[in-house]
């Protein structure tokens, strides 16, 4: 009885203590928690290597950081250099080949890698000498293979190639050109160039000259204590050989007087990526460095941020803008950043500037600060849980000199920001008057809108200016220039004259040679395209009686109307300059530009489908040195030779999003007026 | 005197064999409601993780309504009884907290990381979210256009990016795995509130859900809060529905082209598995490092650094309740035409199947387990789910534990054995990813 008498008791007394939760509240929280971290313990060998030992017994895992210090280093004529540096160290030693290596990190479950001023290897406890071991091989005895850099270099070109198509990467490569300087080692770009003249010798004297103990940091972060760990150190690193590592200094980039409109112009884009930028001296060293990381968070970080909230919540411009205040202890740079479509790209802008502006003159409110500061301290909490954290934090207050207790008064220094501090730091640091203002987007579809913010200048894909080019002649009008290029291919009659031809193209994948005919029969506008590679046949195209079937891989599909219209515009006719006229399509002389370095006209070609073609004529000698479409992408013709009195394009790189590297291609053999047969389209 | 002494030797035996894996210590309770409740206390940092694991997820739902579960996803941040719309992420961020949420073919899983002394404000929200989420036609338009995005997003917009839901609806004739979590945005469109209030009242109820807190706790007052807060939320009034489907064995080969926006073509092979706690499994996700974990693993050694005839290839099994798939994938490399990877890849298969596995490979596969079953644990938002992945898929919370025991018993035969038995040619699917031809037939 008496036991159900307590168990009863115990039942009503949990109704009566649980029911009573007010719904309607929020449950306030409990107090703050003490926020602490240990310092890491820390000595240095004779060889200056400065050790941080973080302990942290929660798994059997041991992790070991080597992190360079040196100064930033302009790359130049070799940009791309230290991005290979890592992995030709990893390429094997004087010990293990690189598959031996390989295999010797899988066979302990460890991690190794390399990068220009880092090294890192990670494993269980009981596998630490293991790893120790493998990375001081990496470290002390690369032998830097020939072979490796030239697989690397090959890769390195593939990924340059499709980057050009990459809007946000080519947002970048402007932006930081503008803000920086292309002489600044942060605004210069590698560019496929720089990366062919990278050799091994480059490689080795990176790695002798940087790897070296007195500008290196090792954090050690995981299940050891110090005594183990300083054991470990005297036996793997005392013998690392010290040596002086050169220092460099640059010219601080400068604002620039007003806001500058930078452009580069993609015909395809659908979607403009805009970047707002400038330089902005900012480390942690820096006074203001905490009221600037409130302010940027209330501006571009938070979902409900100034800049999010009006493009995407309010306006419904983009999936979302962002910004970020950096922190350099060269030099930093401010960016506002977003992706929105055509055609409100300057309404974008125009709203960016606003809220940067607005910010700058009118401060933020205490609800935002408060906002903003439990956002970023329980960040801060959060950080904590990852115990290389604390090594990052005591490594900072070595190498940038900062106070003992910058990361321990963290928290108390952020919760004592004001609503004012935060107004100085704007009505500081922000430049609305004195910004980089770089789309990547459709030219002709944004120029216009952007001229509100100053004349935009042209950019090109390596950060380089596109030098605007003055209309020889104002007065020229679309069908002259087409009527120079006819000439210029030796004249109307010669190409009237033409009625059927056979070509045969050659172009080198990757090792692999793909063959490309191509089948003209201009009176009963029939075409036929083959694309072979190794001797299979991947795809063709026939266009005839009115229509275009494309086959590929024992699929065949029959285009629409529309695209039959496109292709017929595009590709029906070795020289289709001769009918634009006829077939009734629109021409329009849309300026001057640059192609490869010469100076064009750019004329584009409609027709009454809406189907476009875009073609550049060299102003001085009226070739056509580019042709841009969406169905075949961009080809540039770099050489032409005569047949017949007819100049035909010999060598051309075509350029297409499904291919990951420009395709140069030669033509190999060129048959006027030979006769065709029916069979040839089918 | 004896007997203890025997018994403890094997102890220590055990404990040597799992000397790596650290021990998750953790308490659990179930309330009156069905909630099965799992807390983790580790004060080494003042944050708390409190996450609800719901046994829902893209299998559970009507095959003409397919994508609800996920749909959740998005619905159960709109808000509740108590909460305004679109407070709730703002609530938890403005208190220095982050969220998020994700479905699979299986479960549903939502968690708060927050401060410590917000565990409280933590449970709070959870328990809105399960006792009254408030659904209405405003917040079903919304969330209707946001994953409209979502999907052009991740799936359509994305290279590849249609390989599950193009796998799944050929791996699966009968089974509801035939269709991915996204599901279908016509279903979505088609749906009415009330279908989707009755999923809520049929799915998020506490005898279908797992709760479960790590971090700087107090374990008294963590379980009198729990209670505070979710006794009151009543038990599901219907069964829950878990289809019981078995999904015939396939005899022949579905073969199959898929033409997409990419540059590069891609070869799929996918392979029936066998239910996720099988003891199979473990031989099979053995298998799947043996041949592609790490830069020495047999197929990226050969097919990538020494052939180059792939960018990448990769071995994944997606172990699910009922049986998942085991999906094979390499991207080709440029001028290499897929069959020809294609028969590469399957060579290899072959070699595996016919000649096994050898004993410094086996003893590596054990290191690489280790270490990942190690590295497993190594945050408390890892530790909480798996704490309640251990309790909803094995029954058992304490597998957390035995993870690597488990792994122990698989020996190097097995590996040869399920590389007969599961990776056999008649009955997979194998799938092209093909650039669309319109364009590339048009280089020139």
């Amino acid at each position: 009885m008496k036991t159900l008498y307590i168990s009863l008791f115990a039942v009503l007394f949990s109704f009566g203590a649980h029911a009573q939760v007010d719904r309607s509240v929020l449950p306030p929280p409990g107090p703050a928690p003490k926020i602490e971290f240990t310092d890491p313990a820390t000595f240095t060998l004779d060889n200056g290597l400065k050790v941080f030992v973080v302990p942290n017994d929660k798994l059997p895992r041991v992790a070991f950081y080597l992190i360079l210090d040196r100064d930033p280093l302009f790359e130049g004529d070799i940009a791309g250099l230290t991005g290979f540096v890592g992995d030709m160290m990893m390429a094997g030693t004087t010990s293990r080949t690189k598959d031996q290596l390989d295999e010797e990190i899988d066979f302990v479950g460890a991690s190794l890698g390399a990068g220009s001023t880092s090294l890192s290897g990670s494993s269980l406890k009981k596998h630490q000498e293991k790893i120790l071991d493998l990375m001081t091989d990496v470290l002390y005895n690369p032998v830097f293979p020939q072979e490796e850099l030239d697989k690397l270099k090959k890769q390195t070109l593939t990924s340059l190639a499709s980057s050009k198509d990459d809007p946000d990467y080519l947002a970048g490569v402007i932006s930081n050109a503008l803000v920086f300087g292309r002489e600044h080692p942060y605004g210069e770009t590698m560019t496929a160039e720089t990366v062919e003249q990278v050799t091994l010798e480059d490689v080795k004297e990176y790695y002798q000259t940087y790897y070296k103990p007195n500008i290196a940091y090792l954090a050690i972060v995981g299940d050891i204590d110090a005594t183990e760990a300083k054991a470990l150190v005297d036996k793997y690193f005392a013998s690392w050989e010290k040596g002086d590592v050169p220092k460099f200094e640059y010219e601080q980039p400068e604002l620039p007087t007003e806001n500058q409109v930078a452009l580069l112009d993609r015909s395809s884009a659908v979607q403009s990526v805009i970047n707002i930028a400038f330089p902005v001296e900012m480390h942690l060293t820096n006074p203001d460095y905490m009221a600037t990381r409130v302010m940027n968070f209330i501006l571009g970080e938070g979902f409900n941020s100034r800049l999010n909230g009006n493009l995407r919540e309010t306006k419904g411009y983009t999936y979302g803008a962002r910004s970020s205040f950096g922190s350099d202890k060269l030099i930093a740079r401010f960016s506002a950043s977003t992706s929105v479509r055509n055609e409100v790209t300057d309404s974008s802008v125009y709203e960016m500037i606003h809220e940067i502006r607005n910010l700058q003159v009118n401060g933020i409110t205490e609800e935002e600060l408060k906002m903003a500061k439990a956002n970023l301290s329980g960040r801060f909490g959060r950080s904590l849980e990852n115990p290389n954290t604390i090594a990052t934090f005591a490594i900072n207050i070595d190498r940038y000199d900062l106070p003992e207790d910058f990361y321990s008064s963290y928290l108390q220094r952020l919760d004592a920001l004001t609503v004012s501090d935060i107004n100085e730091a704007a009505a500081k640091y922000l430049k609305p008057d004195s910004m980089y203002i770089t789309v990547v987007g459709n030219g002709s579809a944004v120029k216009e809108g952007l001229s509100q913010f100053g004349e935009a200048t042209m950019y090109n894909y390596k950060g380089e200016e596109v030098q605007e080019i003055q209309l020889s002649d104002d007065n020229k009008t679309a069908s002259e220039v087409i009527a120079d290029y006819l000439t210029a291919v030796g004249g109307v009659s010669a190409v009237e004259n033409i009625k059927t031809a056979k070509l045969e193209m050659s172009a080198e994948v990757q090792g692999n040679k793909l063959d490309m005919t191509a089948i003209y029969d201009t009176e009963n506008q029939r075409l036929t395209q083959k694309v072979i590679v190794m001797g299979n046949e991947v795809s063709k195209t026939i266009v005839k009686d009115g229509k275009a079937t494309v086959s590929s891989r024992g699929k065949s599909q029959t285009l629409t109307d529309e695209q039959y219209e496109d292709v017929k515009m595009a590709s029906l006719w070795l020289i289709p300059e001769l009918y634009y006229e006829t077939m009734g399509y629109t021409l329009v002389l849309d300026g001057a530009t640059e192609v490869e370095g010469k100076a064009t006209y750019k004329i584009i070609i409609s027709n009454p489908t809406g189907g476009q073609v875009v073609n550049y004529y060299s102003i001085e000698n009226g070739l056509k040195l580019r042709s841009e479409n969406k169905l075949s992408g961009d080809t540039t013709f770099t050489e032409y030779k005569e047949f017949d009195g007819v100049m035909v394009p010999v060598k051309m790189s075509i350029k297409n999003p499904m291919l990951p590297v420009p395709l140069e291609t030669e033509v190999t053999q060129v048959e006027l007026n030979v006769p065709v047969v029916d069979q040839d389209f089918n | 005197m004896k007997k203890p002494l025997i018994w403890l030797v094997g102890l220590c035996f055990i404990q040597t064999l799992a000397f790596s894996q650290t021990k998750i210590d953790f308490r659990e309770f179930t309330l009156d409601n069905g909630l099965k409740v799992i807390m983790h206390k580790d004060s080494k940092t003042p944050i708390v993780v409190t996450s609800v694991m719901y046994h829902v997820g893209s299998k559970n739902e009507d095959p003409e309504r397919t994508g609800f579960a996920h749909f959740f996803e998005h619905l159960l941040f709109e808000g509740s009884e108590n909460i305004e719309r679109g407070e709730y992420t703002d609530i938890v961020e403005g208190n220095g907290g982050a969220l998020n949420a994700f479905t699979s073919n299986d479960i549903t899983y939502y968690y708060e990381l927050m401060p410590s002394n917000y565990l409280e404000l933590s449970l709070y929200l959870e328990s809105e979210r399960m006792l009254h989420a408030k659904i209405d036609d405003i917040g079903l338009e919304t969330q209707r256009e946001v994953v409209k995005e979502e999907k052009r997003q991740r799936y359509d917009n994305q290279p590849y990016g249609t390989i599950l839901p193009e796998t799944l609806v050929r791996a699966y004739s009968e089974h509801p795995y035939r269709w991915a979590p996204i599901g279908s945005l016509d279903h979505l469109n088609a749906a009415s509130l009330d279908e989707f209030m009755q999923f809520y009242k049929d799915f998020y109820v506490p005898n279908n859900a797992i709760l479960t807190i790590a971090g700087d706790i107090d374990y008294a007052q963590t379980e009198d809060w729990v209670r505070d807060y979710f006794t009151e939320i009543p038990k599901g009034k219907n069964a829950i529905y878990r289809p019981d489907i078995v999904e015939p064995k396939k005899e022949t080969e579905i073969r199959d082209i898929i033409y997409d926006n990419i540059q590069i073509p891609a070869i799929i092979q996918a392979y029936n598995l066998p239910p996720k706690n099988h003891p199979d499994a473990y031989a099979m996700e053995m298998l799947s490092t043996y041949l592609t974990g790490g830069k020495s693993s047999l197929m990226t050694k050969e097919l990538v650094d020494k052939q180059q005839k792939a960018l990448v290839v990769a071995a994944i099994p997606l172990d699910l309740e009922d049986g998942g798939i085991f999906i094979m994938y390499g991207i080709a490399n440029m001028g290499i035409a897929p069959e020809d990877l294609e028969n590469e890849i399957d060579v290899l298969i072959k070699q595996v199947q016919e000649e096994g596995i050898s004993d410094q490979d086996f003893q590596k596969l054990q290191n690489i387990i280790e270490n990942n079953l190690v590295s497993k644990n190594s945050s408390i938002e890892g530790i909480a789910q798996n704490l309640a992945e251990a309790s909803l898929f094995y029954g058992d919370t304490e597998y957390i534990n035995r993870e690597l025991e488990v792994y122990r018993k698989v020996s190097k035969d097995d590996i040869q054995r399920v590389a007969n038995k599961y990776l056999t040619l008649d009955g997979r699917v194998v799938l092209y990813y093909l650039p669309k031809p319109q364009e590339s037939a048009q280089n020139q």
